[in-house]
């Protein structure tokens, strides 16, 4: 692996318009689709942001296919709840798309409370030469149409569109946080604090509500659900992580309403780290099923750990992530940065599992060979096609000279979003508002 | 004592957080909220916990323990500051919810509301709190520091049974925590003395103290009362988790408020206004 990270560059460094930092700019999503050839990005300002790879030519081979700008849409808009006066935010939380099945890509994108499913076409052929109307589209005197003719397509620029095509609302009281689309490319699944709904791609007007935790009385609340994923052959399986940082895999043969789980995953708390944060840090950001199905990643704010389906009681695998933050918990609490919620993402052969942390710095572990490297995104520290530079963090004592001491960790660049290519060694990675892409040498 | 800083000064952040996650946009968010009301809850047993371990080596200074503590805690701003000093004053009955507002009726209404503070964050509700509720409306309204002495003692004695533990009550003890951060700790020192005394001087207390009520049943009715209306008050004020998330618990509200007619459920009823604009000053 190491020689994989060496060889990496830096492909592509998309950046906004602006200069500064708009809020709405900050990206809260990445996502590629099932083939790779498009990446998707939503922001805060509820904009989705499609990329397409561009097919390698022979003219410039080393532009292996370089991700450019496909298509820009607004997804969402803010809204307002006035029945329980509440604004709600138009920030996209995620995107999933859905497998290709025609010309048109689909995906899913939601925000808090709606989900909405996007069909992006290539329009690159209009029809000329209309009988009642000409060519500007003003309606021709029907007295000046001497002859008949029939309209035919004439190729014109590529236009992409994005058309809404079904909007799922009204179905979660509380914050979506996560959608997963079903292997059966037919259902899909929107989670919120206290419940899973499952929709069908086709209805809108009717959901399902498998999990509720929502107890009778939320003074009794003590967790929520934090994300869920589909099993990505058994359509009849999901699984659900929760702010205690339990994980929760269900059947949904077994009963109508999952309430009851089938397997549960926890590992028991190590009581030598107990301190005021201990359930903080252990609630579960993310979860993601490995390829192969076998296994589960999980995202937790200190930690990484992969889980064996088949072994409830503790995880195979756990990786420190920048465990030197466990002495500044405090500070981190203070300051909000223990409240975000980092993302985990596989290689396309689950045989490496990718996450981000703070100063623009995100992790790879390589799972076989047992060695991680720590790489920067930001523009200072790399140039397009340079090659990323391991970095290191001194926890105490002598800081070598291109060490980057805690205290000198930049808190607010944090990257939260990344995403893999499912079957190339490319990443994109999501630092606030831009999104850097990175893709290896390697042929 | 460092622990007690340190729990104090998170108890104060947590209370911060929850209050601003009221002015977000975009509403509130329950797990950030939950993960708050979890740590303030750590924090809390762990100032207790520390209270408790200088406090169970002398029994007969609890109440000049006490006394002192809530003093100090009385005389702490409303905002969340950090780290105040622990340096006792003399006057107990300073308003401390509403230090700006001098009037006693608005200190005889934050007492009352401290003492349902008391009744949230208690699972076990005991007659004595409800009872003691009316007795400190009548002590508040002196200046006397043996009254409020007495007061104290009251208070602390009604939580003789109350558990400690705000066992899966998150969000209400949050929504509580968040109006009145001095108000946890005079309700964490009151249940302090209240667990140190034994079981079986709750009964003389009990009697002592009651106005309102003596009956348990009733008691325990305008406990679920109490809670409720703090609940609608918090709703209506605090736009806090329970109510703003979801319409249930202001259904539980209204069904409760109809079945409660006590007298200081009414009392704080009819304080609403006041205590909303209060808060929303905070």
């Amino acid at each position: 692996m190491e020689e994989e990270i060496d060889n990496r560059k830096i492909n592509n460094s998309f950046l906004r318009d602006h200069n500064y930092a708009t809020e709405a700019d900050i990206i809260s999503t990445v996502e590629f689709n099932s083939t790779g050839e498009l990446l998707a990005t939503g922001d805060k300002g509820g904009r989705v942001v499609v990329f397409q790879r561009e097919q390698e030519s022979k003219n410039q081979p080393h532009r292996r296919g370089e991700y450019n700008v496909y298509s820009t849409f607004q997804s969402h808009e803010p809204e307002f709840d006035y029945l329980k006066s509440l604004e709600i935010e138009e920030k996209i939380n995620k995107i999933r798309w859905l497998p290709q099945q025609n010309a048109a890509y689909f995906l899913l994108s939601t925000n808090d409370k709606t989900v909405k499913l996007w069909k992006i076409s290539e329009r690159d052929k209009r029809p000329e030469g209309y009988n009642l109307k000409d060519e500007d589209g003003r309606i021709r005197d029907p007295s000046t149409i001497t002859s008949l003719r029939v309209p035919v397509l004439r190729p014109m620029d590529l236009m992409v569109e994005a058309t809404p095509r079904r909007v799922f609302s009204n179905g979660h009281t509380y914050h979506i946080n996560s959608i997963s689309v079903n292997s059966d490319y037919e259902t899909y699944m929107s989670t919120d604090d206290l419940r899973i709904n499952l929709w069908h791609l086709e209805i809108t007007n009717r959901s399902f509500n498998i999990v509720d935790i929502k107890p009778t009385n939320m003074e009794e609340l003590t967790e929520v659900i934090t994300a869920a994923e589909f099993h990505p052959h058994q359509c009849n399986t999901f699984v659900y992580s929760s702010s205690k940082g339990s994980i929760r895999l269900c059947d949904m043969r077994s009963a109508a309403l999952c309430d009851n789980h089938s397997k549960f995953f926890e590992e028991p708390e190590d009581p030598s780290n107990r301190s005021f944060f201990s359930e903080i840090i252990s609630s579960i950001s993310d979860v993601k099923f490995s390829h192969s199905g076998r296994y589960l990643m999980t995202r937790d704010y200190l930690t990484v750990k992969v889980w064996d389906l088949n072994m409830e009681s503790k995880p195979l695998e756990t990786y420190q992530v920048h465990d030197y933050l466990r002495s500044k918990l405090c500070s981190l609490y203070e300051n909000d940065c223990i409240f975000d919620k980092f993302e985990c993402v596989w290689n396309g052969s689950d045989s490496v599992i990718m996450t981000g942390s703070y100063n623009n710095f995100f992790r790879m572990f390589d799972r076989n060979t047992k060695r991680d490297v720590t790489l920067e995104a930001s523009r200072e520290n790399s140039k397009p096609r340079a090659i990323l530079k391991p970095r290191k963090v001194c926890v105490g004592g002598k800081r070598r000279k291109d060490e980057i001491s805690v205290d000198s960790l930049d808190f607010s660049k944090k990257i939260l979003h990344t995403t893999w290519h499912p079957s190339e060694n490319i990443i994109a990675v999501a630092a606030t508002n831009n999104l850097y892409i990175f893709q290896d040498k390697v042929n | 004592m460092e622990y007690k800083v340190e729990a104090h000064r998170i108890m104060s952040i947590s209370l911060g957080k929850i209050y601003n996650s009221r002015v977000q946009r975009g509403g509130i968010k329950l797990h950030k909220n939950l993960l708050v009301s979890l740590v303030l809850r750590s924090a809390r047993q762990v100032y207790l916990s520390d209270y408790y371990s200088g406090v169970c080596l002398n029994t007969q200074h609890v109440e000049a323990k006490e006394w002192e503590l809530m003093d100090s805690n009385q005389e702490k701003p409303l905002t969340p500051a950090p780290e105040e000093s622990l340096s006792p004053s003399t006057d107990c009955n300073q308003n401390p919810v509403v230090p700006e507002d001098p009037e006693v009726q608005h200190t005889s209404q934050a007492v009352e509301d401290s003492t349902d503070l008391h009744s949230v964050y208690s699972k076990h509700q005991a007659e004595e709190e409800s009872s003691s509720e009316d007795s400190t409306t009548d002590v508040s309204l002196t200046s006397s520091p043996v009254t409020c002495e007495s007061q104290c003692e009251a208070k602390g004695a009604e939580v003789s049974s109350s558990d400690c533990e705000a066992d899966a009550n998150p969000a209400t003890v949050t929504e509580g925590n968040s109006q009145q951060p001095p108000k946890a700790h005079s309700c964490s020192n009151r249940k302090r003395t209240a667990e140190k005394t034994a079981s079986n001087d709750s009964p003389v207390k009990r009697t002592k103290v009651t106005s309102s009520n003596s009956s348990e049943e009733e008691a325990e009715e305008m406990d679920t009362g109490n809670v409720s209306n703090l609940i609608t008050i918090f709703g209506s004020s605090f736009s806090g988790l329970l109510t703003k998330e979801s319409s249930e618990p202001e259904a539980e509200t209204e069904d409760s408020d109809s079945g409660s007619g006590q007298i200081c459920c009414d009392q704080m009823l009819k304080n609403l206004n006041p205590w909303s604009t209060a808060i929303v000053a905070f």
